[in-house]
């Protein structure tokens, strides 16, 4: 029989384990080491914590930063009753999604144990060079045209990270700068004006969904995060990402193609930083050469307010599109209550610092 | 370096190859040198100087000597607070914002106190933030990452409250002290980059903090299992970062004659990119001043070296990229043609 | 007791609900060497980590000279004369071995200098006669024998009042034993007290004046020198008769090869000729960094090798990866099973499934109602722990854990599978069920490339045991020649053309 002690101190003795203090234990501190119910899948015994606990930690994650914003909203109603409203709501959320699609890129580079830094000037390339290619190409020739690009960035990240073992934060720091002396040297500015009609219709239109009127970017992007959380769950590429993520060398041993795996998520981040790019423009109808910079650390902010774990193998799309909501419902108080631009980032830093509290700590350490 | 090479007792402790190769290659301080990853970007920076010289033969007067240091100078600084940090397996994302802090509490404190207060208050703001990431991260067990990604927001936002826009009371004198000529080919900002780097290179090797810096980016198991207080050793370092990081925002406060709440910005990147140019191991414990500050100067002067050469200085941010893959990508790919090339024979 | 040096009374260590350690009292006079044996997870270990101030003890309490025992601070722990050689090296890789001899003993603002240093360390490796050490290399460029010299060498600087040697002789060869011995011998004669964590009962008859047996966290026994006899303590160790379970490897009804190579190269090893057939389970022993772990990552592919002639299955192949290897018909249960065996924050279904994810099939939930069949089936056969293939694996114990890493590869069609220890550190039971689990694959035909740091296992599941010697073969084993002295003799070098006679770590 195995007796509470005898599987305890399993990994104090494992040289490899994380080292000579034999910190390690703390992972097994599952009910698991006390003998429980025999067979396989049979009645779930209760934890020690007791049924509480573990019915709260079985709450998926995403779910907690959606709350999170429901929350803040009732309080904006509270303070401003007036801001209970649809208008209110859409108003945000469509803020909101904007940040979220440009930090879809980004929850994919986090789920992998990376960054992705070169969010932002991709954004910035794709949006610039999609409007310098309308002329030549015809909008559709130049949205393929765009997205291609952010893949083909995101491939030379993924092979230097995963070929030649730079850390994720300097290759993408570099591709960063690099495109953005590309953004300057090859395009023209001054003759970037007209954002086509079809870009146009698919973000800052008016379109009524069940009788609201509302930017046809909001649906835009919620399809969006429904198609890639369902890649992501359900997919055996989406399910490889989380192992690669969650530990690299397990991916390795198991036999599973790490580095195909690491550059098509690398690819895909791209792509879906160049599509950002073109939402912004057809949403706001400009384009600079800095248009994307806000998004560097903004959207690094709404993938851990989302609940993701900044060393891998944990987050998901849904979690950023509540931290995204989150962040954006903190910018609408600010505005209503007139603080200023300089509180709303004090208001994201103490945000952050709340969420990677509650769960940013490495796992068992 | 072979990390599993086969037991052999009998053989001399010095292998026979250190004899036949060159001796310098081998002496105490090149070793280290080559520990800490320094060769590569200090042959960079010659490659690169060489050019420079040859190209621009002017850099040599004094007035380009003096606008070149007062370039690179603040970077350096910089570069070495995030190496401080990258040295105990951190990385400080608010290391931007810190600079911006201190930048517009020096410059508005000039205005109404006077200089040694204003460099003791910037000093000292420098060490509070940094104290504040290193607390979170050594004494809460926070990513250091995460943790920083936050404190960009605070500390940028508090710069943004101590001064809104550019402005506050730099005067030509302090121009001069720190960024003008010392003697005449001597700028003074090299002068203080000097001074910082050598009593930096005291502390990280001549005293037992400084290699406990390096322990605890190593093996922090280890450090704690010998009886180091890790933690402690972690804290300082983020405190020494943030010291480090002030000084390079007086530079900058001073050599622009302004104070800027945004000014910082643009290091986090760049310090980011010198640090890894400069060979150190982003997962701790690998790292080298003079390769930081090389690396800084090699980063610095690329836009400079392509305007003299008569090329669109845009191409500085290309040619930027591709010198930190090619500087710490070209190792890797070395070793690993070299192991097939040797048929796995060593 | 009151001139005891060291009294420890009622130590308990929990790990949340786990308890490692559960009220253990022992003491140890001056002078005296006391030997500290038990089984892999009895909790030798966490005791002797208590000691040294590395972890802080539930409750209980630790007496040296009387004065109690500052917990849970190595610093403490070392300034009350207490030192501690860890099974798991605590030498920082990237610093010297004169660094690591000199740094944890000054203040951190006390200046430090590289050669004061490298002087005191040469002083100290010199009265020690360990002075063929360098003390300007690098931790990390030493052999692991080395690092466990220098471990114990920084031990002993201190001249310690109590010194606790935690497994220290894992990696050391007989004549590096002699020189440990003669160390300890050094220290009681000055009046001095030993601990020795240990499970080699040799070495314990040489050099223990008495000994404390733990048993599931519990003292089991004590014995006195030349009280006892090795069934005495196993059986003490093992809580039942002497003779353990070990099931016999099954009958070979082919001779088909499933894996064979010459002359393979890698990283630490040094050209190694081997063939395994299928149905056979081969074991590797010898000791600790003789090249066992390089072996199996080259034969993965884990770690670049070459080899004169390779095939796998038949086929002839020139070098592989860990993802040609699975295609192959390779399986391998690493090392580490928590950082290279799972995705501890993913579930117990998805980790079983992890080698057989591909990227345009169903992942998730809909590939385990998919493959539900399969994973209750190896969940079953293995008597795996767990609530459901949705629990996370983080949330299962070790033994549990080990039975995934190893399951992920049962009834997929192998044709190879390598084994790096797998029953490390895991309860009896769980180590019998795995036992069961390796003879069935080996029924069904599949090799089994077997290492294991148990020369028990060896000699009884094993068809046929290589022993590792400096990274390459030092013996092969079959047979009647199949016994544990001889699996240890060929480990130390004693076989063969090796002569250690030159090789002494004395210089």
């Amino acid at each position: 029989m195995t007796t509470p002690g005898t599987s305890a101190p399993d990994t104090v003795g494992t040289p490899a384990s994380t080292g000579p203090l034999g910190t390690a234990p703390g992972v097994d501190t599952s009910p698991a080491g006390i003998d429980r119910a025999e067979g396989v899948g049979g009645s779930a015994p209760e934890s020690p914590r007791g049924s509480h606990a573990s019915f709260l930690s079985r709450v998926p994650r995403s779910v907690w930063p959606l709350l999170a914003f429901l929350v803040l909203f009732g309080i904006g109603g509270i303070i401003r009753p007036n801001l209970i409203t649809i208008d209110s709501l859409i108003g945000t959320a469509t803020f909101a999604i904007i940040l979220a699609i440009a930090s879809f890129g980004q929850t994919i580079a986090v789920i992998q144990a990376g960054i992705d830094l070169s969010v932002p000037n991709t954004i910035g390339f794709s949006a610039l060079a999609f409007l310098t290619l309308v002329g030549p190409l015809g909008p559709v020739g130049a949205f393929v045209a765009a997205l291609a690009a952010g893949a083909v960035i995101g491939f030379f990240n993924g092979v230097v990270i995963s070929k030649l073992g730079l850390t994720p934060i300097v290759t993408t720091i570099a591709m960063n700068g690099l495109l953005f002396g590309v953004i300057l040297l090859a395009f023209n500015f001054s003759e970037l004006t007209v954002t086509p009609d079809f870009v146009i219709a698919i973000t800052s239109a008016k379109i009524s969904v069940f009788g609201i009127s509302m930017a046809a970017v909001l649906p835009l992007g919620l399809a969006l995060m429904v198609v890639l959380q369902l890649v992501l769950s359900f997919t055996g590429w989406g399910r490889s990402l989380f192992v690669v993520g969650s530990a690299a060398e397990t991916a390795r041993l198991a036999g599973l193609p790490v580095d195909r795996i690491r550059i098509t998520g690398y690819m895909l981040s791209g792509l879906l930083a160049a599509f950002a790019g073109i939402v912004i423009v057809g949403y706001y109808q400009q384009a600079s050469a800095t248009m994307g910079a806000s998004y560097l650390l903004a959207s690094v902010a709404a993938v851990v307010v989302g609940g993701a774990s900044i060393f891998g193998g944990r987050g998901s799309v849904v979690g950023t599109v509540g931290g995204a909501l989150v962040l954006g419902q903190v910018s609408t108080l600010v505005t209503v209550l007139n603080l200023g631009a300089n509180i709303q980032q004090l208001i994201y830093g103490a945000i952050i610092l709340i969420v990677i509290s509650l769960y940013g700590r490495r796992r068992a350490a | 370096m072979s990390v599993t090479a086969p037991p052999a007792p009998p053989v001399a402790p010095k292998p026979a190859a250190a004899a036949s190769g060159p001796r310098f290659w081998n002496s105490t301080g090149v070793v280290r040198l080559r520990r800490e990853g320094a060769i590569a970007p200090i042959a960079a920076f010659v490659v690169f100087f060489v050019v420079y010289v040859i190209i621009n033969p002017e850099l040599l007067t004094r007035f380009q000597l003096q606008t070149a240091s007062n370039l690179v100078v603040p970077l350096a600084l910089v570069a070495l607070g995030q190496l401080i940090v990258v040295l105990v397996g951190g990385i400080d994302i608010s290391i931007g914002a810190i600079m911006s802090l201190c930048n517009v509490v020096f410059a508005t404190q000039l205005e109404h106190l006077p200089v040694p207060v204003a460099i003791l208050l910037s000093v000292g703001v420098g060490l509070a933030c940094g104290l504040f990431n290193g607390v979170l991260v050594a004494y809460a067990g926070l990513p250091a990452i995460a943790v920083t990604l936050a404190s960009a927001f605070i500390f940028g936002s508090i710069a943004r409250e101590v001064l809104d826009r550019p402005g506050g009371g730099v005067t030509k004198e302090i121009y001069l002290a720190t960024s003008g000529e010392l003697v005449p080919f001597v700028p003074v900002s090299l002068v203080w980059l000097a001074v910082i780097a050598v009593l930096l290179w005291l502390l990280l090797q001549r005293t037992a903090l400084g290699r406990h810096i390096y322990g605890v980016g190593s093996n922090m198991e280890s450090v704690r299992a010998a009886g180091i207080n890790a933690r402690l050793t972690k804290l300082l370092a983020f405190g020494l970062a943030g010291v480090v990081t002030s000084f390079g925002a007086m530079m900058l406060a001073s050599s622009t004659v302004t104070g800027d709440p945004r000014s910082g910005d643009p290091y986090l990147l760049s310090s980011i990119a010198a640090v890894a140019l400069a060979g150190a191991a982003f997962t701790g414990g690998k790292g080298s001043i003079i390769g930081t500050i090389l690396a800084a100067c090699t980063l610095g002067l690329i836009g400079n070296l392509l305007f003299f050469a008569g090329v669109n200085s845009y191409w500085q941010y290309v040619i930027s990229a591709l010198i930190i893959v090619a500087v710490v990508g070209i190792p890797v790919v070395w070793r690993r043609v070299a192991f097939f090339a040797k048929g796995a024979r060593s | 007791m009151t001139d005891s040096l060291l009294v420890a009374t009622d130590l308990v260590k929990t790990y949340g609900p786990v308890k490692a350690v559960r009220g253990v009292t022992f003491h140890c006079n001056p002078g005296e060497v006391l030997a500290l044996v038990g089984e892999n997870g009895a909790g030798k270990s966490t005791v002797a980590k208590m000691l040294a101030g590395a972890v802080a003890p539930t409750s209980g309490t630790i007496t040296v000279d009387g004065e109690p025992l500052a917990s849970g601070s190595v610093r403490q722990s070392r300034l009350s004369g207490v030192r501690c050689a860890f099974q798991e090296l605590a030498l920082v890789p990237d610093w010297t071995v004169a660094e690591n001899l000199s740094l944890p003993d000054g203040a951190p603002l006390k200046g430090f200098s590289q050669k004061k240093a490298v002087a005191a360390a040469s002083a100290l490796l010199e009265s020690l006669h360990l002075s063929r050490i360098d003390p300007r290399a690098a931790v990390s460029t030493l052999s692991l024998a080395d690092r466990q010299l220098v471990e114990i060498a920084r031990a002993l600087a201190g001249r310690p009042k109590l010194l606790i040697l935690d497994e220290a002789s894992s990696a050391l060869t007989p004549p590096g034993v002699e020189w440990l011995f003669a160390r300890i011998r050094e220290l009681t004669a000055e009046g001095g007290s030993v601990i020795y964590v240990s499970h080699r009962l040799g070495e314990i008859a040489q050099i223990a004046d008495r000994g404390t047996v733990l048993r599931d966290g519990l003292v089991a026994g004590e014995f006195v020198r030349g009280d006892w006899t090795d069934d005495e303590l196993i059986s003490l160790m093992a809580g039942r008769a002497a003779e353990r379970f070990f099931p016999d490897p099954p009958e070979r009804t082919t001779d088909a090869v499933a894996l064979s190579v010459t002359d393979l190269r890698s990283e630490g090893l040094r050209g190694i000729d081997l063939e395994l057939g299928a149905g056979e389970i081969l074991g590797i022993g010898g000791l600790q960094g003789h090249g066992q772990a390089e072996l199996l990552r080259a034969l993965f592919g884990a770690a670049p090798a070459v080899a004169d002639s390779w095939t796998v299955a038949g086929r002839s192949i020139s070098r592989t990866n860990p993802v040609r290897s699975v295609r192959l018909g390779l399986g391998y249960v690493p090392e580490d099973r928590k950082r290279e065996g799972l995705a501890l924050e993913m579930s117990v279904g998805e980790n079983l499934l992890a080698p057989w994810f591909k990227a345009y099939q169903l992942g998730g939930r809909p590939r385990l109602a998919q493959e539900r069949g399969w994973i209750d089936g190896i969940l079953k056969a293995l008597s795996v722990r767990t609530r459901g293939p949705n629990e996370l694996a983080g949330s299962l114990s070790g033994g549990n854990q080990q039975k995934l890493v190893f399951g992920r590869w049962m009834d997929r069609s192998r044709r190879v599978v390598l084994l790096h220890d797998p029953t490390r550190g895991i309860d009896v039971r769980a180590k019998q069920e795995l036992y069961r689990a390796i003879v069935d694959l080996a029924k069904e035909g599949v090799g089994i490339l077997w290492f294991s740091t148990e020369v028990e296992e060896l000699v009884h599941v094993c068809h046929r045991v290589v022993v590792l010697y400096q990274g390459a073969v030092a013996d092969e084993l079959i047979g009647d020649r199949l016994t544990a002295d001889a699996v240890v003799g060929a480990a130390v070098g004693a076989t063969g053309s090796l002569n250690l006679t030159t090789e002494g770590v004395a210089s």
